[in-house]
């Protein structure tokens, strides 16, 4: 140590220059993080989409999903395959384990999709994987505003799908942008069918024909004079004229056009979702999905300015409004961090200030945080690390660690050269004072990091949130070692002066000291009343433990309230959206609403995969400042919540955009609580979640129980009896063509406009296919000209199916989702759990599975219960290798109970849970409990090892040691002060962490100070085992 | 060890409420969907009271305007001989009596006049100036009364049984042309071979001549009108666990009330049972309704 030391004052103008380079790098690196708003926590999977237009849940299950399902099975890294299969939707999500390559893993995907198409009918769709993107790649929303009312909903998705999303495409870092609402334009061929039997021609032969007359070929080139003239001739058709003009069929000689059989014009395609705003309008929306790995707020930023370039261009009256930004919370969560950086670093330097009395070494000790800092955003970039809400964190965690080393250090040279004989250099005092504490600072912060381990073995979400804090913490503990070790005391040698004639400490200091002497003497003297003092905290601890509710993480207030209306599962989209409408008129009566905006259903498959039935409400509220019924967001969606009241027919659920998002793709759920029944017959599924919900719903706690709504979804089912099929000479083939396209419709080519390119679409004209008379009435063209009505040829019948089939693993299963209200999860899942299977009997090859929030935090709880010692055993291996005695090693790992003490109480006057953020306090205060102790002990063992006597070496190194143990401790507490108060976004998380080592601080000082002096005769070395040598 | 044991205490705590909530779920268990005035207007939901009415179902049918037989006319030469002059062209509107062509007998080499024998339209003309005629080769001239025509409607064999003759026919040919009204006057013994189906008759006015022979029609048929004791929109009825149901107002609450169908209109159906004349029921938003009611057996038990 002592030899690192000289070094370092040797050539101390190379490592000052090393020390320069290391900070600019680090400043290069800070300006180059990419920005997040959260570490992103979404699973590694791939999603696989196929639109089956038409089909239903059990029909695309059966063609679709169970082929895709298979074809991933035994996928090198695959964690799990999860699929859903809707109303012509299929969406198969392939998880993989966490270290695999997201690119490697859509290549062998695709591979295998390959396969997978094969194996699915002709007709039945196409399997396309899903964007490269994550659960926070939907960056930015937006909605077409038109102020002329000029347009129609279907113009409007024209210029939406057309121009808006084509210039949105070409941002880097933009991987999708969706389209919803309003209508897709289509050339409609609406066929009268009694002009189909005027004529006898059939539905069939119309879509040929219209297929046919469709066309431009190429027919090489001609050579004239020399030149060359390429011959095409063009055929296509390219407005409804066109189509309206198509022969059909020719009598006699005379043509029969198709607009003698059928209306042609312009309409909407069929919808699956709709977009609404403020209860009165219809809007288009888009979103933007964000590429994988790219950096939001740059993202943003670039998707914004284009935003502003397409207003320009678009047609007079239309504007782009984005309703919903990332960048909002991007922003706000970087504006609290940063907050509690600043303040922290003030709050941290006022304090060196009033310890220090001097300028020069609080300077010294300040100049570590910039330093301990830029060395952590140097390491961040090494290590791919985002700057987000966990990351920074750390690092304002870590601002009051960060100084410890250094106050140490300087402390020591400060309290040295006071001391020191006036004819010894100053460098050579200052290597002296720094030799003698170098190696406890080395251990001490060696063990703040190894403390941090138990946090690098986290896995899943709580991995993906907490290793960015873990790392940056134990990166600026690193700096902060560095700087103490080679940097410090050349920056003392450099700064620090001696005290001129007065070499008294700051009055402050004595005056504490003051105090301290005759306290810390008479626990010294009687220890006993020291050890019951101790145990009584203790027992004050254990006591208040119990009284800690438990849940993984505080939920982060996104800033966005997101209204959730589950309705009937058979409900039609024209009636949810009414009934939407409804609810956004009742949610505009909330003052601080500014306006909603909501998706029923879903757009243009890749990011949302709802059923018409669910619609997905996004409060605009207004700024924070001008709310007037309440303050936090908490409140605000109680006020909201009121206002609403009873929707009839409709649950009502609160969310955030992102929590949604993640929630869904970990576990499908939108809950923190998922109970899952796995299980073959839908039915029997369907009524064992049914008594589950209600069990769950009696437990106390319970909040917003629903059973997936599988089943309830109409179906008119046309069964083609094959006899009577024979008997008009016909095959099922061609009765279910006249269905498909007669009932559902055709596509029959497309129609280019410039490079925009419009279905034509065949189908009945709607009077003819709109009820069940209708249909039956439908004519199906036999052999020989007979027309036979399609009841003469089928059975019609109307049951109730599923309206979503979802199978995890090759299996089926339904989920009963819940949220926990005013308590803890923990403790809820164990009662639930209890009360399930205590009144509920499965069926056979049934079984039920707990799963959402609690699941992961029960992951977590296992692993950090062998962690968790591990690294304990380590810091005692670690505590005897520095003291080389049971018993210092011991008395240093006393300080942990003492200032757990510390942390549970204040959870417990705060009214928090122990979350895993408090648990990484708990941690964090171990790291600094045992500084403490080490800073002390290792003093006092020097004492003693001169030979001072116990009680006076316990009185006198106490009192010693007093200031750079307050000190210390003084930093790091003041240091998570903002934390502690902050209210900004994601301060929720930050608080727990900050008021356990807050608490525990304060427990452990104090007893570190009065309990440790006194027990130390207890734990002093034998004299032959005292080790500490200062060469 | 303390956690573990306050785990339990709450176990037991919440399992004793938790059973006490489903008993008394179970108690006071019942179907019926409550809503305030504001929210019954906000929804939409319309009531009507229940009464007497007249259910009608109407079929449409492919069918072709034919003009009248009773009313054609083919006249013919009498004599062979030549067409001398041609005096009627189609579309000539002609009075009985009227020459349409002058023919030059062959035997006697006297003209005479081919007079039409009604009134009426010349829709077919088979002979030039010059042409030899004769009574092998048949009519000249088609002369057909057209101030009514026939419309033949093709009747499939299951609406058969509905069809008689008396019925309601409305016919519409689409093209901006007005609908007109008649009664079935004839149902065809036999069927067609080829397109299986039966040819039904109604007899129309056509003063203007816009029911032009040839023409394709819709004909919607009547085949149902029966006056019912109570009668109900067809939106009134929804489907609640397999069984027709309309929510019955009673004070303050909607009670879903099972009904049995009766005959069924276009868009009302007669009840024969479940709700009785004075009933006020749910006409519009019964929908609503149902849904609240699953939502509140989501909410509140199933009755397991």
């Amino acid at each position: 140590m002592q030899r690192i030391i000289d070094f370092a004052l040797a050539s101390r103008l190379l490592l000052i220059g090393l020390g320069c380079l290391i900070a600019a790098a680090g400043y290069r690196s800070y300006q180059q993080l990419p920005i997040d708003a959260f570490p992103d926590v979404s699973p590694n999977l791939v999603q696989i989409f196929t639109v089956t237009e038409g089909l239903s849940p059990e029909d695309v299950e059966k063609y679709v999903t169970y082929p895709v399902e298979t074809a991933m099975n035994g996928l090198p890294g695959l964690e799990r395959v999860r699929s859903v299969s809707n109303f012509g939707l299929s969406v198969v999500n392939v998880y993989f384990y966490d270290d695999v390559d997201i690119y490697f893993a859509r290549q062998i995907v695709n591979e295998r999709l390959q396969e997978a198409r094969e194996q699915i009918p002709e007709g039945f769709g196409d399997p396309a994987m899903g964007p490269i993107s994550t659960g926070m790649g939907l960056v930015l929303f937006y909605y077409l505003e038109d102020t002329t009312d000029r347009y129609s909903l279907t113009e409007l998705r024209t210029i939406q799908d057309w121009l808006v999303k084509f210039h949105l495409q070409t941002v880097p870092g933009v991987t999708e942008v969706l389209g919803i609402g309003g209508y897709e334009k289509q050339f409609q061929v609406r066929v009268h069918p009694e002009n189909l039997l005027r004529y006898d021609i059939t539905i069939a032969q119309v879509i040929d024909r219209i297929r046919e007359n469709n066309l431009n070929v190429g027919a090489q080139f001609l050579e004239r004079n020399s030149e060359e003239y390429v011959v095409r001739s063009v055929g296509l058709a390219s407005d409804v004229d066109d189509l309206e003009n198509v022969v059909v069929k020719s009598q006699d000689g005379t043509p029969v056009f198709l607009h003698e059989i059928a209306d042609v014009e312009i309409g909407g395609a069929i919808r699956r979702g709709v977009q609404t705003r403020n209860g009165i309008s219809e809007v288009v929306a888009g979103m933007v999905v964000k590429l994988f790995g790219t950096n939001s707020s740059t993202v943003i930023g670039e998707v914004e300015a284009k935003l502003s370039e397409i207003n320009v261009i678009l047609p007079e009256g239309l504007r782009l409004v984005p309703y919903y930004e990332q960048k909002t919370l991007v922003e706000a969560c970087v504006r609290t961090v940063q907050s509690a950086l600043i303040q922290g670093i003030v709050l941290v330097a006022i304090v060196l200030m009033v310890f220090m009395g001097a300028l020069r070494p609080s300077i010294v000790v300040a100049l570590s945080i910039p330093f301990s800092v830029l060395f952590a955003t140097l390491g961040m970039g090494w290590f791919g690390l985002s700057a987000n809400l966990m990351s920074f964190g750390g690092l304002a965690i870590a601002i009051g660690m960060m100084v410890d080393g250094t106050i140490v250090m300087v402390e020591n040279v400060d309290r040295h050269l006071r001391q020191a004989r006036p004819e010894e250099p100053n460098t050579q005092v200052i290597a002296r004072a720094c030799g003698e504490v170098a190696r406890p600072i080395v251990f001490a912060i060696s063990i703040i990091v190894i403390v941090f381990l138990p946090l690098f073995t986290l896995e899943g979400v709580e991995g993906k949130t907490f290793r960015p804090l873990a790392y940056t913490v134990a990166l600026a503990m690193a700096g902060s070692l560095l700087f103490a070790i080679v940097l410090a005391p050349i920056a003392s040698d450099l700064l620090l002066r001696r005290p001129r004639g007065d070499a008294k400490e700051v009055w402050i200091v004595r005056r504490l000291v003051a105090w301290y002497e005759p306290l810390v003497s008479y626990f010294v003297r009687r220890r006993g009343v020291a050890a019951l003092c101790a145990l009584g905290l203790l027992a004050v601890g254990a006591i208040a433990f119990p009284f800690l509710g438990s849940e993984f993480t505080p939920r982060l207030q996104e800033g966005t309230i997101v209204v959730r209306l589950s309705m009937a599962p058979s409900i039609s989209l024209r009636e949810s959206t009414r009934v939407t409408q409804i609810v956004e008129r009742r949610l505009m009566n909330v003052p601080e609403i500014n306006g909603v905006v909501t998706r029923i259903g879903r757009g243009e498959v890749g990011a949302h995969t709802d059923p018409i039935n669910s619609a997905e409400m996004y409060v605009l509220l207004q700024p924070q400042s001008e709310w007037r019924s309440a303050s936090t967001q908490e409140e605000l969606e109680r006020v909201i919540r009121d206002e609403l009241g009873e929707v009839p027919g409709a649950l009502v659920n609160f969310t955030q955009p992102i929590a949604m998002t993640v929630d869904e793709l970990l576990e499908g759920v939108r809950a923190e609580l998922a109970v899952k029944i796995f299980g073959d017959d839908l039915d029997v599924l369907a009524d064992t979640a049914a008594e589950v919900a209600q069990v769950v719903r009696g437990v106390n706690g319970a909040a917003d129980v629903q059973v997936d709504q599988v089943a309830g979804a109409p179906q008119l089912v046309i069964r083609v009896d094959r006899q009577a099929v024979a008997r008009y000479g016909l095959n099922v083939a061609e009765v279910q063509r006249t269905i498909r396209a007669a009932i559902g419709g055709e596509t029959a080519g497309e129609i280019f406009e410039g490079i925009q390119r419009f279905p034509i679409y065949v189908r009945f004209a709607p009077e003819y296919r709109n009820s069940t008379r209708a249909i039956s009435n439908l004519l199906v063209a036999a052999a020989g000209g007979a027309r036979v009505p399609l009841s003469e040829l089928a059975t019609i019948e109307e049951i109730v199916g599923p309206r979503q089939i979802t199978r995890e693993n090759n299996q089926r299963f339904i989920t009963v989702q819940c949220n926990v209200l005013d308590r803890d999860i923990g403790s809820f899942v164990a009662e639930a759990q209890a009360a399930i299977d205590s009144t509920i009997k499965l069926p056979p090859g049934y079984l039920v599975s707990w799963g959402g929030q609690f699941r992961l935090q029960q992951e977590a709880n296992r692993r950090l219960s062998i962690v968790v010692p591990l690294t304990l055993l380590i810091v005692f291996l670690m505590l005897y290798s520095s003291f080389q005695s049971v018993r210092s090693a011991s008395l240093i790992l006393l300080n942990i109970p003492l200032a757990l003490v510390g942390g549970v109480v204040a959870l417990a006057l705060s009214g928090q849970d122990l979350s895993v953020p408090a648990s990484v306090g708990f941690i964090a205060l171990l790291g600094i409990a045992l500084e403490n102790g080490m800073v002390l002990v290792t003093y006092l063992n020097q004492l003693t090892s001169d030979g001072v006597p116990i009680e006076e070496a316990s009185v006198r190194g106490a009192c010693l040691r007093l200031r750079p143990v307050l000190m210390t401790a003084a930093t790091t507490a003041l240091g998570l002060f903002p934390l502690l108060f902050s209210t900004g976004t994601g301060s929720e998380v930050q608080r727990p962490l900050a008021t356990v080592v807050v608490g525990g601080l304060a427990s452990s000082t104090v007893l570190t100070l009065l309990v440790v002096p006194a027990l130390y005769a207890w734990f002093v070395p034998s004299a032959t085992s005292s080790v500490e040598r200062t060469p | 060890m303390i956690r573990s044991h306050l785990l339990f205490l709450l176990l037991v705590v919440g399992l004793i409420l938790s059973t006490a909530a489903l008993a008394e779920d179970h108690g006071d268990h019942e179907e019926s969907v409550v809503l305030s005035e504001s929210v019954i207007k906000e929804f939409g939901i319309e009531l009507a009271t229940a009464g007497p009415g007249t259910v009608s179902r109407w079929v449409s049918l492919p069918a072709e305007v034919r003009p009248n037989r009773d009313r054609l006319a083919h006249i013919a030469p009498r004599f062979p001989g030549l067409a001398i002059e041609v005096r009627a062209e189609i579309g000539d509107i002609v009075k009985a009596g009227d020459t349409l062509a002058v023919i030059e007998a062959s035997q006697s080499l006297a003209p005479y006049s081919l007079k039409t024998l009604i009134d009426g339209v010349v829709i077919e003309k088979h002979v030039t100036r010059g042409e030899p005629v004769s009574q092998e080769r048949g009519a000249l001239f088609t002369v057909a009364d057209l101030r009514d025509v026939w419309i033949d409607l093709s009747v499939y064999q299951k609406h058969l049984s509905e069809l008689a003759i008396g019925q309601r026919v409305r016919i519409s040919a689409g093209h901006d042309l007005d609908e007109a009204g008649g009664t079935i006057s004839y149902v065809a013994p036999i069927i067609n071979e080829e397109t299986r189906t039966a040819t039904a008759r109604v007899i129309i006015a056509n003063p203007d001549g816009v029911w032009r022979p040839g023409m394709f029609v819709i004909a919607r048929v009547e085949v149902q009108q029966v006056d019912a004791a109570v009668v109900a929109p067809i939106s009134a009825i929804q489907r609640v666990e397999g069984k027709d149901v309309v929510f019955v107002r009673d004070e303050d609450k909607f009670v879903p009330r099972p009904v049995t169908r009766g005959r069924e209109g276009e868009d009302s159906i007669e009840i024969l049972d479940g709700i009785s004349t004075g009933d006020v029921f749910v006409t519009k938003g019964a929908f609503t309704l149902k849904s609240e009611l699953a939502r509140g057996e989501l909410a509140g038990g199933h009755g397991h």
